[in-house]
């Protein structure tokens, strides 16, 4: 996890710094000083997230020396290996971004399935 | 929607059970590595759709007068074919295809972090490509793949499609990434540490932010896009106050990492690929993943490149211009790697190899030839011009694609259990090769003599090599029929590969060929790297991984 958060601390105030430098050699350029400063504050929020959200797990990954019995009684649990939902919810979301050009009546039944799927999908994912 | 039991105290209590029936299996899969083979499988159909509107487009330019397609119909067959052939093959082949199919296994892991948003990023995949065709229907859009306003914006309906459809496959790759990080972060085996895994994850690894947050700036311009459009909602539009320099700016701040989204897991497949065959350890390790890493975060730093010829202003085209000469050196220094990894090797003159090796001389032409972009007064005699697309196509061509096929020739044993046929590989590799050549070699001087991209007629003077070119690229697509036929061919009349024909050393090699559903009945400790071939392999508890025995309970290693 250190390794993980450092890369992105420093990708982090590297972007920031440019975001600053280019605010000044573009002359206040508002497009571009945004989308970089957005850039830094996205990698920000992902180091900030595994320095808080994550800050007590603990990776048989990050240590050299681990070995198979530190990592047992993972328990991958119950999980589907098949589902329908993601394909329906795909389809749903197609028909409402057609409807959304083409028409709209397409594009508001598309917006129920879709919820309808999502919600699915949620509690099918949640069993696990 | 049957959730599996699992059965407390039986043999298999911590490994679900395997999928029964062809659609639970191959259709409606969760299993990372089908998910993977249904990307690789819907890009390679989206590819042949993207070769024939190349072939078109190549047709059309026998002439200098035309005549093959109107002139508003090859407009919209080139926007077309860039726009497929960047979001529908480049970037799902390398990122979800391949990254799906062999990255979980490399770092040990059974299956990605969240293997439903998985899936979902797949089905997202085709819908996006359904709508991205049927604009034809509507008038497909005609303003290339980076659909500049204010033409965009006088396009017919077709281009909203292809804002909606890019927009999806655009939420799609993002999840991809969001899976991807997550899965490189928490489900590493034990002793994977970072400078452990294959350079082939460091290449995922540096792709996945890139697909999480240069995507959000594309996503937002097509948004404004799509809306201004649909509802007259002005953000581009000059006449109503808008600015359509602010769409280059978001377009590119996405497109520029997208170059590298599309080539880093490639540098990441050679990576495998070449000390493989090489049978040497990769020279370079550290440098080469770190390298990746700082490509990723260059990345953003250069995306005004693209507009010194927009009005930029002089003090803003400097840095840009540096800062692009700079991204040439993490790029150096892994041609470099690679190029001391062959040197004294025992090298294996596989297509695979034949493939790597081809990527290495057509992408550092490519390469060579962007540092010379970035050069504002080169780049202001040759913008616009056929040079930018003989560029692009020995970057994305002779880079991207040599390293997708390399990765075919390489992991189709693994997806399949058999080999690619040798023989037609090294016929499909020799044909692509040189057809590559003398189709996009002679754009070079024709950019540079002024003939303008993106027409459907041109000067008379010009006849010669566009002829020669449109000749030249009928062979390269024989080339790809040959490697479609090969590898329709082969699924069931290749030759059984075994668990690890090319005596690779990372782990996904150490399990059957394809591998089970639950990829590891144990999951390995690493204690290495994976690339030297003198030592014994750095796995510990991989013993039972080639034998019949059914997976062992949970807690009994």
């Amino acid at each position: 996890m250190r390794a993980f958060v450092w890369l992105f601390m420093i990708a982090a105030l590297f972007g920031v710094a440019i975001a600053v430098a280019y605010w000044f050699i573009a002359h206040r350029e508002a497009t571009g000083t945004a989308l970089l400063g957005i850039m830094a504050a996205a990698l920000a929020f992902t180091a900030g997230y595994a320095i808080v959200a994550e800050r007590d797990a603990r990776l048989e990954g990050d240590n050299p020396k681990e070995s198979i019995s530190d990592a047992a009684g993972e328990d991958l649990g119950i999980f589907t290996t098949h589902s329908s939902w993601p394909v329906l919810t795909a389809l749903c979301v197609l028909a409402v971004l057609v409807g959304a050009v083409w028409a709209p009546l397409i594009g508001i039944a598309g917006l129920v399935c879709l919820l309808l799927c999502l919600w699915r999908l949620g509690a099918e994912s949640a069993r696990v | 929607m049957a959730v599996a039991a699992v059965h407390a105290g039986g043999i298999a209590d911590h490994i679900h059970p395997e999928p029964q029936g062809f659609v639970r299996r191959y259709v409606f899969s969760l299993d990372h590595k089908i998910i993977g083979i249904q990307y690789i499988i819907t890009a390679f159909v989206f590819f042949m759709l993207a070769g024939l509107l190349a072939e078109a487009i190549r047709t059309q330019l026998l002439n200098p007068g035309g005549g093959f397609v109107a002139n508003g119909t090859y407009n919209e067959i080139y926007s077309i074919h860039g726009s497929t052939m960047v979001w529908l093959v480049t970037i799902p082949l390398l990122t979800g295809g391949f990254g799906n199919l062999v990255f979980p296994i490399m770092i040990g892991a059974r299956d990605v972090a969240f293997p439903w948003l998985n899936m979902l990023s797949f089905w997202i995949f085709p819908v996006s490509g359904l709508m991205l065709f049927s604009s034809f229907l509507l008038g497909a859009p005609t303003a290339g793949w980076m659909e500049y306003p204010p033409v965009s914006l006088q396009g017919a309906a077709g281009t909203s499609m292809w804002c909606a459809a890019i927009f999806l496959v655009g939420v799609s790759s993002t999840m991809t990434g969001i899976n991807f990080v997550v899965t490189i972060l928490k489900m590493r085996a034990p002793g994977m540490t970072f400078t452990r895994m294959p350079l082939f994850v460091w290449g995922q690894f540096a792709t996945a932010p890139l697909l999480m947050i240069a995507t959000t700036a594309l996503a937002a311009a097509l948004a404004a896009l799509f809306i201004e459009r649909q509802f007259g909602v002005p953000f581009f539009d000059p006449a109503k106050g808008g600015s359509p320099v602010m769409w280059q700016h978001m377009f590119w701040f996405y497109s520029h990492p997208a170059v590298y989204i599309m080539i880093l897991p490639a540098f990441g497949i050679i990576s495998e690929v070449l000390p493989t065959f090489a049978r040497k350890p990769i020279f370079g390790y550290k440098l080469i993943a770190f390298s990746s890493m700082s490509i990723a975060l260059l990345g953003f730093m250069v995306w005004a490149h693209h507009m010194f010829t927009s009005g930029l202003a002089p003090f803003l085209q400097l840095p840009f211009m540096i800062l692009t000469y700079v991204i040439g050196v993490p790029t150096g220094i892994k041609i470099f790697s690679w190029t001391a990894t062959l040197f004294r090797g025992k090298i294996h003159y596989t297509t695979a190899m034949l493939f790597a090796i081809g990527f290495i001389a057509l992408f550092t032409i490519g390469g060579i030839t962007g540092i010379f972009l970035a050069a504002i007064p080169f780049d202001l005699h040759v913008h616009g011009t056929y040079f930018i697309v003989a560029h692009l196509h020995y970057v994305l061509v002779g880079g991207s694609l040599m390293g997708i096929f390399a990765g075919m020739y390489y992991w189709f044993p693994k997806m399949s259990g058999r080999l690619l046929n040798e023989t037609l590989g090294k016929l499909h590799f020799w044909l692509f090769f040189i057809g590559f050549n003398l189709t996009f070699l002679p754009m070079h001087w024709l950019g540079m003599e002024g003939m303008p991209r993106e027409v459907a007629t041109y000067d008379p003077q010009f006849t010669f090599w566009n002829r020669f070119e449109s000749f030249a690229s009928y062979l390269m697509t024989f080339a790809i029929l040959i490697f479609f036929f090969n590898a329709i061919w082969s699924i069931r009349n290749g030759k059984r590969a075994g668990a690890n024909p090319w005596g690779a050393r990372t782990l996904e090699w150490q399990i059957p060929s394809p591998p089970n559903y639950y990829n590891f009945k144990h999951v390995p400790t690493v204690y290495g790297l994976p690339y030297d071939f003198s030592t014994p392999l750095p796995y510990k508890g991989l013993d039972e991984e080639l034998t019949d025995s059914p997976p062992v309970p949970a807690g009994a290693h």
